[in-house]
């Protein structure tokens, strides 16, 4: 039925035929959006429920749901938390305490979707304690605590700079710290008596700016790199948001903006500026631009734009720990007393890069030693796919899964247990063949039911189309 | 200048034929926590109870002059196979900063965050190592309170086998797996073949799956399989945790493991302490001893370097009043680490700490030191350089180029000449 009334529909506007075949499936989409704004599969209830849904505007119904969730706030996070380096120990030292509180800083900025250019204000101007004025963690979180340092960092994150020649550091040369009596608690002060740089601060672009004597010579940068004007602001978020999305950078890598490392697609890039300089920097309607453009709902490469990308390993953890239903318990070994984060929490939630698992550090979490995207590797290793295809921990996880057991006990055949499992695993149903294939496997190996919906999902958990977004 | 000085040596000694690689693999054995010197390898019986402790005296070792702790006879019966440097000084007494500094030589606190002296291993030997397992193995899980892999980045970390080597079947991960045996495998890798029509890096997938069906199946199962051992030398080693990782990291050097780590944790003894050291010093002393006689038995001592200690000492003055109640509290300013094997000599005791063991009395060791001189002994360049990927070339070991936190290579316990 549908088949024949796209059809007709083709044949009554040749226009509609290209930009519907270049289109994703609904199933591709579905679990590809999940997994890029909230970094969670979906429920295999929600998987069912969109694929049978015949609204033809429901694929942005979904992404303004999926925008507003809780979860896409807290993987959101993560990815701010990776570049801002937000770790309880070494190098940063933020120490859980100040992690907690800077956490929630941001958590409260993305959730009240605050314009990008106040939340980098929020950061840069920051001063107070590390507990009580999160954002302040910002500048604890440099191991190295100089001006040229800080200004570098600056550089990186919000210019994609990797290589600044000017002498904004002056800016930053009121900050110091003093220590508190409680344990771990600094305070980030400006020295406002500090005699005003003799030299001159000019910009990269030229700009100049006066410092004056008893105020806070940052302003005077953050005016200026905050501003409208100042374009390449906007673009390097842009572009980093690109990135968070597709993998690559539309200039790639996201945070190296050389005049040699030329854009893609600079339309394309110009097109998104403006759109969000319009919207006065505001990100969460950014990403819904970013998620409902042609390029987001194409076909895989190479018939379409979007480029498989393996699952981060945070994600991956998830996937497997939603799946199987058996989740690592994570706790925190800085002392003391230790953290014990509440079962079930996902490790895209966990906020702090000091408190990890083998699993994690296997597929490549983020130490968050430093600001570069590139830091996180997600290149697939021939021992990633050794652990999954022979651990045992990975086998008991499956073999003792409460969530496989009840599909057995739920279902009475291949066909039917085949579904359940791949809406959950792979968000979607068996094909006909693939019932075949697990009929033929059942038979030609002697197995059980059971042991064939064991052999499922492990074969499942193992698929590229499992480990990747596609 | 010291370094143009080292390079024309290493040149030289390279046309001569006298300087080749010394050692070709180490085993670290780390006891993270970190172990009390005075308990252990820089005894003070002469300091009173307040810092001795409850023990009775010291072990006189097989080496006229040398004493070490009471708890570890064994290895004082074989002081000549291995030096003590008692005067291992970094300062910091937190444990993370203490990793750091005793994994990478590096001291904190710079913009960079350096590799694990095992992952610079493994990224020099990258080209030259062909064995069938990892380069860097930790026996049963690395330390993790950093990034091990530093700049080098996550292919340069170790391999965690987890399990339990001291149990009936040491399930090591990804090559163990005792629920599935061979057919089973074999007929789920047919069906996921079948099943897998997605073109993502499916060519690479693949073969590295070919790849790992050969691994999971070949020697290296056997090399892990310690039912391949003798009881006799399982129980030489000691049948706890430690004794049975110290017999895999050797059944790993002979098959050519370049890095070998061996991490046994508790060591972090605030309270309660000499009572926990009653049982960890034996297991330690039974481990240690059976490891270096058999290296040494097996020929294997004199191309495997052995280290052993942590992050950092304990306080040498015990914590008697509550709530220690006798317990030893960190202490980064002097401690002890046991080398031998490898190039470095044996029955030598390099520096001295004070009559109290709170300070270092005579030529202070920085963890460059020691991290270096195993680079040299491994044939690596301790003054040459790592790629950073975006700082351009940074030396492999920045402390040593730094007068005031370098005091200068161990070469007084190795055939290298200055």
């Amino acid at each position: 039925m549908k088949t024949v009334l796209i059809i007709i529909v083709c044949l009554l506007f040749p226009m509609i035929e290209a930009s519907a075949s270049d289109q994703c499936r609904d199933e591709v989409f579905l679990r590809r959006v999940y997994l890029t704004v909230t970094g969670a599969l979906p429920q295999p209830w929600e998987s069912a429920k969109f694929i049978d849904n015949q609204s033809p505007d429901k694929r942005e119904a979904l992404v303004d749901k999926l925008l507003d969730s809780e979860l896409a706030l807290k993987y959101m996070q993560m990815h701010w938390g990776d570049i801002l380096r937000i770790k309880s120990e070494f190098p940063s030292n933020l120490w859980p305490n100040g992690v907690q509180a800077y956490n929630r800083w941001i958590y409260e900025q993305l959730l009240h979707n605050v314009p990008y250019d106040k939340m980098v204000r929020g950061l840069l101007l920051s001063e107070g304690s590390n507990f009580r004025a999160p954002a302040a963690n910002f500048y604890r979180g440099f191991q190295k605590r100089s001006p040229e340092n800080f200004y570098a960092n600056i550089n990186l994150l919000f210019l994609g700079n990797r290589n600044c020649t000017d002498n904004g550091h002056l800016c930053f040369s009121q900050i110091k710290f003093k220590s508190t009596k409680e344990w771990k608690e600094e305070i980030i002060y400006l020295d406002y008596y500090k005699e005003l740089p003799w030299q001159k601060v000019v910009l990269s672009d030229g700009t100049a700016l006066t410092l004056r004597p008893r105020t806070d010579w940052r302003e005077a940068y953050v005016d200026w790199l905050t501003s409208p004007n100042n374009r390449r602001f906007a673009e390097v978020l842009v572009n980093r948001m690109w990135y968070w999305v597709f993998g690559k950078g539309i200039v790639h890598e996201p945070d190296d903006w050389r005049e040699d490392n030329k854009p893609s697609n600079p339309a394309l890039l110009n097109e998104l500026t403006d759109y969000f300089l319009k919207h006065n920097f505001d990100m969460k309607a950014l990403m819904k631009k970013i998620l409902l453009s042609k390029e987001f709902n194409s076909k895989m490469a190479p018939e379409g734009f979007y480029v498989a990308q393996r699952l981060p390993a945070e994600v991956i953890v998830d996937a497997i720990a939603s799946v199987t239903g058996s989740w690592h318990t994570y706790s925190s070994r800085v002392p003391e007393p230790f953290t014990f984060y509440p079962q079930r929490t996902r490790a895209t939630h966990l906020g702090d890069a000091t408190v990890s698992s083998t699993e994690l550090e296997l597929f490549g979490k983020v130490s968050r030693d430093v600001s570069l995207e590139s830091q996180r590797n997600n290149a697939i290793t021939s021992r990633q796919l050794l652990y999954l295809m022979n651990s045992s921990v990975l086998e008991k996880n499956i073999r003792r899964s409460g969530i496989l057991k009840n599909i057995y006990l739920e279902n009475g055949d291949v066909e039917s247990i085949a579904n359940a499992i791949t809406l959950r695993v792979l968000s979607r149903r068996a094909t006909p063949q693939e019932i075949a294939l697990y009929t033929e496997h059942m038979q030609q190996n002697e197995l059980p039911l059971m042991e064939l919906a064991i052999d499922i999902m492990w074969m499942q958990i193992n698929s590229n189309e499992f480990l990747y977004n596609h | 200048m010291r370094k143009i000085y080292l390079t024309s040596i290493l040149l030289l000694a390279i046309c001569f034929g006298a300087y080749a690689q010394r050692a070709k693999s180490v085993i670290l054995v780390y006891l993270d926590g970190g172990p009390a010197q005075t308990d252990t390898f820089d005894p003070k019986p002469n300091a009173g109870r307040n810092y001795f402790g409850n023990y009775k005296g010291v072990c006189k070792t097989n080496v006229e002059g040398i004493e070490i702790g009471e708890k570890l006879p064994l290895l004082a019966g074989m002081a000549d196979k291995y030096s003590l440097v008692r005067s291992l000084t970094h300062g910091s007494n937190a444990h993370e900063t203490g990793h750091y500094a005793m994994i990478t030589g590096d001291t904190s606190g710079g913009a960079v965050v350096y590799p694990s002296f095992g992952a610079v291993i493994s990224y020099m030997k990258k080209d030259s190592y062909k064995g069938i397992l990892p380069c860097y193995i930790s026996v049963t899980s690395a330390n993790s309170r950093f990034n091990e892999g530093g700049f080098l980045g996550n292919s340069y970390k170790s391999f965690d086998t987890g399990g339990k080597p001291e149990s009936k079947e040491y399930e090591v991960e990804g090559i163990v797996n005792k629920y599935i045996n061979r057919n089973r495998l074999d007929s789920r890798m047919a069906l996921l073949n079948k099943f897998e029509t997605n073109p993502m890096d499916k060519q690479l997938i693949d073969s590295l799956r070919a790849v790992n069906m050969e691994f999971i199946w070949g020697d290296s199962r056997e090399i892990f399989n310690l039912n391949n051992e003798p009881d006799s030398v399982r129980q030489r080693y000691g049948k706890s945790r430690l004794g049975q990782s110290c017999l895999v990291a050797r059944r790993l050097v002979e098959a050519g493991v370049p890095f070998v780590n061996v991490r046994m944790t508790g060591w972090d003894t605030h309270k309660k302490h000499f009572q926990k050291m009653n049982s960890m010093l034996p297991q330690l002393d039974k481990a240690l001893s059976a490891l270096l006689a058999d290296l040494d038995e097996r020929g294997l001592l004199d191309s495997t370097i052995v280290l052993c200690g942590g992050e950092f000492g304990r306080t040498p003055k015990v914590l008697w009043e509550a709530p220690w109640n006798g317990g030893r509290a960190h202490f980064g300013k002097t401690f002890s680490y046991l080398v031998a094997g490898g190039g470095f000599h044996g029955g030598k005791v390099v520096g001295k700490t004070d009559k109290t063991g709170e300070k270092v009395a005579e030529r202070p060791v920085a963890p460059c030191d020691l991290i270096g001189t195993i680079y040299l002994l491994m044939g690596i360049d301790p003054y040459g350089t790592l790629p950073h990927v975006s700082e351009g070339d940074l030396p492999i070991l920045p402390s040593l180029l730094d007068e005031k936190k370098s005091y200068g290579l161990l070469y007084e316990i190795i055939d290298i000449k200055k």
